[in-house]
């Protein structure tokens, strides 16, 4: 995908060491060898740089400014974490071999859940899982086999010598394991380093050499050992150790669902088994005494980092649990995504599954596009042909001759539909990546989404523009009819061609310009007084998608009366696409709607409170309304279509300084009459009518919280309204303007201002 | 030694091994790439070497059986560093004995 400044996060990733197992050329090399002599050279060393100048420097050629700074100076505590003042050694810190009560290994067990948890959230594994002793004492050396991945090793010890020690011993090794199938799982996809996780494993390779199955098999003999002590330890505690083991199995199957593609319910299996004994496990952590020795931030110096040492990160239990509950709960709905039925339902599904607050987890986000994308194959089995095709029959083209695939069969080069396959090929092969990168883009963290769609738009522009090459190319070969086209304003009739496929491409900028404006309200982008503004702006570019969906709906009733013209038996098929497209523009329609009405009311609304000085901008004694204003367009400057609004265009739709504040009322209170009729109508509508097959709920759900933004934005124009009719002196209406933050929001981007009288 | 000796002296030195030992009884291995006159020490794909502590080296003692043992010391990858000249006690340089050998022939 389109990733900008590729090059800076590269420099960056090479200041940390260890990405991926560990290189062969960092085994550290013996110091003894038979043909080396080792010459003392400290004398003469020192006399040598005496004569140095001061601030002369002596130094290799390629070695430049850069590499210096990444230097790591030996002998600063902040810096070096092999360097420490008291000479306690590490590894005599903590016994690992010494013997457990049930409810330490329970501490521990819970501690090493917390610390698992911190990781999935983003904090590296130094901070977190690395430091254990238990850990430390099963990762290094790397064990080459599961006999060998032991606390001891080489002592002659049996690892299941005692049955606590055995429990945790399985225990780790299945976390550690299943962590090596998240870390990998991250770094095959796209995700944000230093934003969203750490994936340095400081050369540790977190078990990749040990098979599944010998680790799950050791799981199953430290639960039966378990069971066997049922007489001597408390049965609370040994149904608590059991549940956590049988965790750690049910993981390792829930990190392998990807191979279940193919079968939804196989792959929802071990995330429905682990949300039903997920409440007894948290229960049970009542009985766990935690053992805070047997962690210790001072065995990152163990680790190959030229990270400085940092404190261990404590996560709270409660805390770490919600996470997990929220891992389980979204890995299930993730599975969801599988069950295909059109492309925009699963546009739906993935942006809606994004939008949940809060956003699903890192390991989430990326096992969903494992699913999206694995192997060049959209959820595990369509083409992206056949998505793509899926895309334009629905949008713009439906049943259409574009898209018919024996066309591909076509080999009489002046045959049209030998043109319309080379055509569309081509077009696919352009259209493909930009709209595979809307699925991508979607997920990632929110602030990315935005970012990344910015630099998405720029290519939609550019594929606009062979759009409507290839368009032109085939409405010749085709000899399509021109229709008479009444636009919405009724000033005539234009002579115009359908235009499919720039149609379709245009139809897509334009959502994601709406959704970059929006996602900034909910990224808490715009001051307050800049509502107003951007308010407008979305009005302004929703209004053009409503425009643009007339016209597409006026083509597609076009093909649905041709084909009720053709005499014969027609394709079933090409009836039920032709009334999908139908409801498709039907919800696009009223969605444009709705948000062109209630963003139209918002401006308003905000308008006046600007007026009214009930909302006062903040002191910028470096900007002026105009610099603010070009960096606000930046995003939407290289689009030629719709046209950037000029900076006074802007000014004047803001401040309608010609139209009176009775008046604005007026249009805020009609618009948002307007936007509550349509939502209302949205919330009715089913899954199919609403392209939301399998994310219904959430999509509702999101509909309905517009509609209460509807309501909210009625009380709050009635309050303002009433205080100016009560009060004479505008300059004191008694009342005051609270600005919610997106979280306290009905919608997150819908930011409706609450009115509070002053007493 | 003059300016210009110890100028090629130090560039002789140049992306050759250097063992350089701190006051803490570390020793680091790597490439020498920089110095200055506060002998200030840059050196890339450094490799961090510790003695064994006393522990290890009691119980090395008890197990051994002649009267001396040898044990390696406990190393790690650093990669590039640099040594402040202060906290520097040597600095040792490693040669081939194949070429001390035919350089002295």
């Amino acid at each position: 995908m389109a990733d900008f400044g590729v090059g800076v996060p590269d420099e960056i990733a090479r200041l940390s060491l260890g990405q991926g197992s560990a290189p062969q050329d960092t085994l550290p090399p013996s110091i003894r060898s038979e043909g080396i002599a080792v010459v003392d050279i400290t004398a003469k060393f020192s006399d040598a740089v005496k004569t140095l100048e001061p601030g002369a420097i002596v130094k290799d050629g390629f070695f430049t400014l850069f590499d210096s700074v990444a230097a790591l100076e030996i002998m600063d505590p902040k810096m070096d974490s092999g360097c420490s003042t008291t000479e306690a050694e590490v590894e005599h810190l903590y016994d690992v071999s010494k013997s457990l009560l049930p409810e330490e290994v329970l501490g521990i067990i819970d501690q090493l859940l917390c610390h698992e948890m911190s990781w999935h959230l983003g904090y590296p594994l130094s901070q977190t899982l690395f430091t254990s002793f238990y850990v430390e004492a099963l990762s290094t050396p790397d064990p080459r086999s599961i006999q060998e991945a032991t606390f001891i090793r080489d002592g002659g010890h049996d690892p299941n010598e005692q049955p606590m020690l055995q429990v945790l011993r399985a225990y780790c090794l299945g976390m550690l394991k299943s962590c090596g199938y998240v870390n990998e799982r991250i770094k095959s996809e796209h995700y944000y380093e230093e934003e969203d996780f750490v994936t340095n494993t400081y050369n540790r390779t977190l078990l990749a050499s040990l098979p599944t199955d010998a680790i799950r098999d050791v799981i199953i003999e430290a639960i039966a050992a378990l069971k066997s002590q049922r007489g001597s330890i408390s049965d609370n505690l040994v149904d608590a150790l059991l549940l956590r083991l049988e965790l750690r199995h049910i993981f390792l199957d829930a990190v392998e669902c990807p191979k279940h593609m193919k079968e939804p319910d196989m792959a929802k299996k071990p995330w429905r088994e682990g949300l039903a004994i997920l409440p007894a496990l948290k229960k049970s952590h009542s009985l766990a005494s935690p053992v805070d020795e047997a962690f210790s931030a001072k065995l990152q110096r163990k680790l190959a980092s030229t990270m400085p040492p940092r404190p261990i990160v404590q996560l709270d239990f409660d805390v770490a649990f919600g996470h997990l509950k929220s891992l389980f709960e979204d890995g299930l709905e993730l599975i969801d995504v599988l069950h295909y039925t059109d492309s925009q339902c699963l546009l739906t599904f993935v942006s809606t599954f994004q939008a949940k607050k809060p956003q699903p987890i890192v390991y989430v986000r990326t096992l969903l596009q494992t699913f999206l994308f694995d192997a060049m194959e959209v959820l595990g089995s369509m083409s992206i042909r056949q998505l793509l095709d899926d895309d334009f029959a629905i949008l713009t083209m439906p049943a259409h001759q574009y898209l018919d695939r024996l066309n591909d069969e076509v080999e009489a080069v002046q045959d049209p539909r030998y043109a319309m396959a080379q055509q569309m090929e081509l077009f696919r092969t352009r259209a493909a990546q930009p709209f595979l990168d809307i699925l991508r883009t979607t997920c990632q963290n929110r602030c990315r989404v935005r970012r990344t769609l910015c630099h998405l738009l720029r290519d939609w522009e550019s594929l606009q523009v062979d759009a409507e090459e290839i368009d032109q190319i085939l409405q010749v070969k085709v000899k399509e009819q021109p229709t008479m086209h009444w636009s919405s304003m009724g000033s005539g009739g234009v002579e115009s061609y359908s235009l499919p496929l720039s149609s379709w491409t245009y139809l897509y900028k334009l959502r994601q310009m709406e959704q970059i404006i929006q996602l900034g309200f909910e990224l808490e982008i715009y001051q307050a007084d800049e509502l107003a503004g951007m308010y407008w702006y979305l009005n302004y570019i929703s209004k053009s998608r409503l425009h643009h969906t007339e016209r597409i709906k006026s083509f597609v009733i076009k093909r649905v009366e041709e084909t009720h013209g053709q005499p014969g038996n027609p394709d079933p098929l090409i009836g039920t696409q032709l009334q999908r497209s139908l409801m498709y523009t039907r919800l696009s329609l009223l969605d444009a709607a709705v948000t062109w009405e209630l963003s139209d009311s918002l401006s308003c609304l905000y308008t006046v409170l600007n007026r009214l000085k009930l909302i006062k901008a903040p002191p910028r004694p470096y900007s002026t309304d105009e610099l603010r204003y070009e960096i606000r367009m930046r995003p939407f400057a290289p689009v030629g279509l719709p046209v950037l609004p000029t900076f006074e265009e802007f000014t004047a739709g803001t401040l309608q300084p010609d139209t009176e504040i009775d008046e604005l009322f007026e249009y805020a209170e009609r618009a948002v009459e307007g936007a509550k009729r349509g939502f209302e109508a949205l919330s009715k509508m089913t899954a199919e009518e609403s392209f939301s097959v399998g994310s219904h709920q959430r999509w509702a759900a999101a509909t309905k919280n517009g509609l209460k933004s509807c309501i909210a934005t009625k009380i709050a124009i009635s309050a303002v309204a009433k205080a100016v009719e009560r009060s004479k002196d505008l300059d004191n209406l008694k009342i005051k303007v609270e600005i919610p933050t997106p979280e306290k929001a009905y919608h997150e981007s819908w930011i409706v201002p609450k009115i509070v009288p002053l007493a | 030694m003059d300016k210009d000796e110890a100028h090629e002296y130090i560039s002789s030195l140049l992306n050759q091994s250097l063992r350089v030992y701190t006051t803490d009884g570390r020793m680091f291995r790597g490439t020498f790439k920089c110095t200055d006159p506060d002998r200030n020490i840059v050196l890339g794909n450094t490799h961090e070497y510790r003695q064994p502590s006393e522990e290890e080296r009691s119980a090395a003692a008890a197990n051994a059986s002649g009267s001396s043992t040898i044990l390696d010391m406990t190393s790690r990858y650093l990669g590039l560093i640099v040594v402040p000249g202060h906290h520097i006690v040597k600095m040792e340089a490693e040669q081939f004995l194949s070429q001390i050998k035919t350089q002295s022939a």
